[in-house]
């Protein structure tokens, strides 16, 4: 079951892998060109006069882009960040509810399953995908790096690490809701919208003291790029919340997919 | 005394204030096949979901070998092949990776029967499952069903799309699987399939199960259609308080319960011209239930 769940989804791993490996391709092309050109002094000027809790919010004020990890750690991290998001919040929507949205429940619910097995594989079958992801682009994004020049190796490779907190978290609280319906299409807004209003929390939160309590109800909190940036480590706290938090909704899906009527 | 292979007792379901079926009781005895007849919306697909742990009972049991088939119980789900009236399957894959698929489910090597199967239905493995017409669609989930060969088969119209001849082809393995001593729940509202395959009967209406019998009792006792010609029909009409069918002039034709001793007793004391006794066919009978 694992290696049919890791067949269906495959395609849409390879689609969402490709947009952002593009997206990054076309950054690493352009990007020494912007550099040693005047333009950047332009853009030096252009962004000092948006206000701190603007490029707070970009994790301008702690990074300059004038490197093209400068870029990454700033506007590019938002990229990854956000597409991650949404691939992680579509497949734990669909992931699950799919065998139902397409009636193929009736047949895997008459074979010699545990329902919670069921539950398990997709489950695994996200994780790896989600992990996969990640990998692949701070991959490709290292080599871009190595290619254009030095950088903080450490750094990177925590920086590269932190959106699997937020997203792990989005895909176990999109499979949780997806176990409320029997349709896909209900999900998919929802789980978008999580991630959506999530980050926007995210980034009011962190434009102001009075926006600031704004954090704790963001899952994007999880991925404090500001702390790996200025401490060059991931706060420990953060990983345990992670797990309890994903193994939580993981428990409750098992559960409530257990007394879930599946037509 | 034969085996009781599934029980259900007290089976209720209520869709919010909707009532799916209601205090259901049925036992289906080793090697029997059994029709469960009715129409559409009177609770067949959701005893069969029921039993299948699809949705949740409002109350009752069911019962596989006098044990409790609980939704995790994958001992159970073993026994049983399941054929719903509506196939979906992976629309990605072909044939034969979803045969394979199948496969990867059970314990034990299922390939031989699967491969017999496929013959004897002529389903081409090569073909991807969304290219399936209706019926070969219905093949491959015949073969699903079948393929580890399970002791109980629950079938929910199972005909519905093959032709004529598959048709013959599926009952000859249905007699098969009878012979080996399997029992078979068949759903239908196909009244021919039942008087051809099936050893007992079970009339559901409303959510109720009206009436279980044995196909041959069902047939030959309950309903003969009288046609009478005769001066005093109205008198008749009186003296019988039968739901009248046709009435023209003299002429009356009416549904009876009575055996036929009775009634020719009942019927002496009048003058008639002409009487036609006609054997109601199953669907007659059907039909009179419904009434």
């Amino acid at each position: 079951m694992f290696k049919r769940e890791m067949k269906i989804n495959f395609k849409s791993f390879v689609i969402w892998t490709s947009i952002l490996i593009g997206l990054f391709l076309i950054v690493f092309l352009v990007y020494p060109s912007i550099i040693n050109s005047e333009n950047m002094e332009m853009m030096d000027e252009m962004m000092k006069m948006f206000p701190k809790e603007m490029l707070k919010a970009f994790n301008m004020d702690i990074s300059s882009i004038d490197t093209a990890f400068g870029w990454l750690k700033t506007e590019g991290f938002v990229f990854v960040l956000l597409i991650t998001g949404i691939y992680s919040g579509i497949l734990g929507s669909n992931i699950l509810l799919k065998e139902e949205s397409d009636k193929t429940i009736e047949y895997l619910n008459s074979m010699p399953v545990k329902r919670k097995n069921i539950v398990i594989n997709k489950i695994l079958c996200g994780l790896v995908y989600i992990i996969l992801m990640i990998a692949i682009i701070g991959i490709f994004n290292f080599i871009g790096l190595s290619l254009s020049g030095e950088f903080d190796k450490k750094s990177y490779i925590l920086l590269s690490i932190t959106p699997l907190f937020t997203e792990v978290v989005i895909f176990a609280i999109c499979l949780f809701l997806s176990t409320f319906t029997h349709k896909t299409k209900k999900t998919l807004g929802i789980s978008l919208g999580i991630v959506f209003a999530s980050y926007f929390l995210n980034i009011i939160s962190e434009m102001g003291e009075s926006t600031e309590f704004l954090k704790y109800i963001s899952i994007f909190t999880l991925a404090d790029i500001r702390n790996v940036i200025v401490n060059v480590s991931i706060n420990p706290v953060i990983i345990v919340l992670t797990i309890v938090i994903t193994v939580i909704f993981m428990a409750l899906t098992i559960i409530h997919y257990e007394k879930k009527e599946l037509i | 005394m034969k085996k009781n292979i599934l029980e259900i007792q007290n089976l209720t379901k209520y869709y919010g204030k909707i009532r799916g079926v209601e205090n259901l009781f049925l036992k289906l005895e080793e090697g029997e096949i059994f029709g469960f007849i009715g129409p559409n919306g009177a609770g067949k697909s959701t005893t069969i979901r029921s039993i299948m742990n699809l949705i949740n009972k409002t109350s009752g049991k069911v019962l596989i070998e006098n044990k409790e088939f609980n939704k995790n119980d994958i001992e159970i789900k073993e026994k049983i092949g399941y054929l719903p009236s509506e196939i979906y399957l992976y629309d990605d894959l072909t044939v034969k990776e979803m045969l394979d698929y199948h496969e990867s489910f059970y314990k034990k090597d299922i390939h031989k029967r699967r491969v017999e199967l496929v013959k004897r239905l002529e389903l081409d493995e090569k073909k991807k499952i969304e290219d399936l017409s209706l019926g070969n669609l219905k093949k491959l989930g015949i073969i699903l069903a079948l393929a580890h060969e399970p002791k109980i088969l629950i079938l929910d119209e199972p005909t519905s799309g093959l032709d004529p001849i598959m048709q013959n082809v599926f009952y000859d393995l249905l007699k098969g699987e009878k012979a080996k001593g399997n029992t078979i729940f068949y759903s239908t509202h196909i009244l021919n399939e039942v008087s051809k395959i099936c050893d007992r009967v079970g009339i559901i209406k409303d959510g109720n199960l009206i009436k279980v019998e044995k196909v041959e009792d069902l047939s030959k006792k309950s309903l003969t259609f009288v046609t009478i010609t005769s001066e005093q029909a109205k008198e008749i009409i009186k003296d019988f308080k039968v739901n009248i069918i046709s009435e023209d002039g003299n002429t009356i034709k009416f549904g009876n319960n009575l055996p036929h001793d009775e009634l020719i007793k009942k019927l002496s004391k009048y003058k008639i011209d002409r009487i036609l006794i006609e054997e109601a066919t199953l669907e007659d009978i059907f039909l009179h239930y419904y009434k």
